[in-house]
């Protein structure tokens, strides 16, 4: 499949394409009946993996239900493109499409407010006290925030979902050498930007 | 090429280790993997008449046609997981929007600041509160009632928000089946029940897109477009959008 149609299906999941399971064209048969099993073995088996790419790759918390249900439905649209096998790289795709079309969604309603006042984030001071989940997570959102977008894609799929350069670079259809650079930048800035927070008691954020 | 370690196993910073760890942990939620299967077409948590496998839900279509497959169709997702074939069935009713529609951001929409983002722990989801307003009251209530419930209405006995997500998924079933059969008005009194053992249910998006769509078929479709535009206003990048959008053009 082309990222061109990649794309168009994730602005508009419901533009012409396969049917979803159960739509007035079918007719119900062994087909289709096969087809919704595929359909919800693949929720089962990579709900988690989607949504947690979602979240990282900059899906607001808020938007992640809505997020995971765009993936899956234009994931179910072209399934029958889709050899055995493939379907995590292929979800993986479109939501990493879905994560950068929500990013920049939040991007404009923040140049619509532009009269929010700062947001006061405050580290949990000694790292050695840092137990608390909800916190770490809340940073990591901010860090990853302010990472450039390319080199936070590598980093979520290398460090996350501990993917390999190679399936990276498949993935992303970039070559594997801009993987490995984009990964070593990535790391660099993340390193900096956390200790950044461990030696500042506050850190200020934009909205 | 050589692959560099992991961050996580190379890392000597807690704080970095933690941040990481959050970044690995984080899992879907209940809802989102029954909204899913709802929007898809896919039988959820409910028996179906012919078993619970998916499968069996599709052989079933074409034994029983699609007014008993709505009965036997499970989970949330409200209008949004009925087909856009089953619209076409119901002839009576146009064709509403596709399914789902990624819609851009509305000027002068909600914007939410970072302290807003969600901070709990995987799994700990909370869904914004369905109206319990009956339906009877609506042809009294100011345009664009608000959804967000008032403490006044909430009912003497409510149903503890940790009811298993289950007994959500069947409550809003039964509306829908009604509807799909045809009694808008047994529609919204079953949702006026949701409302009422479920003031703060986890599905009150998808009860409040059943609503509207109960509404107008009910015949009153000033009061289904007046909730439409409060729905959108609140919620104009939902993926149950696309489901109301129409009804704001009638």
């Amino acid at each position: 499949m082309s990222h061109v149609a990649l794309i168009h299906a994730v602005q508009d999941p419901a533009s012409s394409g396969l049917p979803l399971v159960g739509s007035q064209n079918d007719s119900p048969n062994l087909e289709t009946a096969s087809r919704a099993a595929r359909l919800r073995q693949l929720v089962d088996l990579h709900i988690d993996f989607v949504a947690r790419v979602l979240r990282n790759a900059g899906s607001p918390a808020s938007e992640i239900d809505d997020d995971v249900q765009r993936t899956f439905i234009v994931a179910a649209k072209r399934l029958d493109d889709v050899r055995q096998g493939s379907e995590k790289s292929f979800l993986l795709q479109i939501a990493l499409r879905v994560a950068a079309h929500a990013r920049r969604t939040v991007a404009r309603r923040r140049e619509v407010s532009a009269d929010e006042s700062m947001e006061m984030v405050e580290s949990a001071g000694s790292p050695e006290q840092l137990t608390d989940q909800k916190r770490a997570r809340q940073m990591l959102d901010q860090v990853l925030d302010q990472m450039d977008s390319d080199l936070r894609t590598v980093f979520v799929l290398y460090e996350f979902e501990e993917l390999n350069m190679a399936e990276i670079a498949e993935a992303l259809s970039i070559p594997r050498g801009t993987v490995a650079s984009r990964l070593r930048r990535a790391r660099v800035d993340f390193r900096e930007r956390v200790s950044w927070l461990e030696r500042s008691p506050l850190a200020e954020v934009k909205p | 090429m050589k692959e560099p370690r992991r961050l996580r196993s190379e890392s000597r910073s807690p704080l970095e280790k933690a941040m990481l760890s959050a970044g690995m942990a984080y899992r879907s939620s209940p809802e989102a993997r029954a909204k899913t299967l709802a929007s898809l077409g896919l039988a959820g948590a409910v028996a179906t008449s012919t078993g619970t496998a998916a499968a069996g839900t599709a052989l079933a279509i074409s034994k029983v046609g699609w007014g008993k497959w709505l009965m036997a169709a499970t989970a949330v997702g409200a209008a949004s997981a009925v087909p856009v074939g089953f619209w076409a069935w119901q002839s009576a009713e146009p064709v509403p929007e596709p399914i789902v529609q990624v819609s851009a951001s509305r000027s002068g929409g909600e914007v939410k600041s970072s302290r807003e983002l969600d901070t709990r722990a995987p799994g700990e989801f909370q869904r914004h509160p369905v109206s319990a307003e009956p339906s009877a009251k609506l042809a009294e209530a100011a345009p664009a009632a608000p959804l967000s419930v008032h403490p006044k209405s909430v009912p003497a006995k409510p149903v503890n928000r940790g009811a298993p997500l289950t007994a959500e998924l069947g409550a809003l079933d039964s509306a829908r089946v009604a509807l799909g059969g045809g009694d808008a008005a047994g529609a919204l009194a079953l949702l006026d029940a949701y409302g009422r053992d479920y003031p703060r249910g986890r599905l009150g998006l998808e009860a409040e897109v059943l609503r509207i769509h109960a509404l107008a078929r009910s015949g009153q479709k000033g009061i289904a477009r007046k909730r439409a535009e409060a729905f959108l206003e609140r919620h104009p990048n939902s993926v149950l959008a696309s489901r109301v959008r129409g009804f704001t053009e009638e």
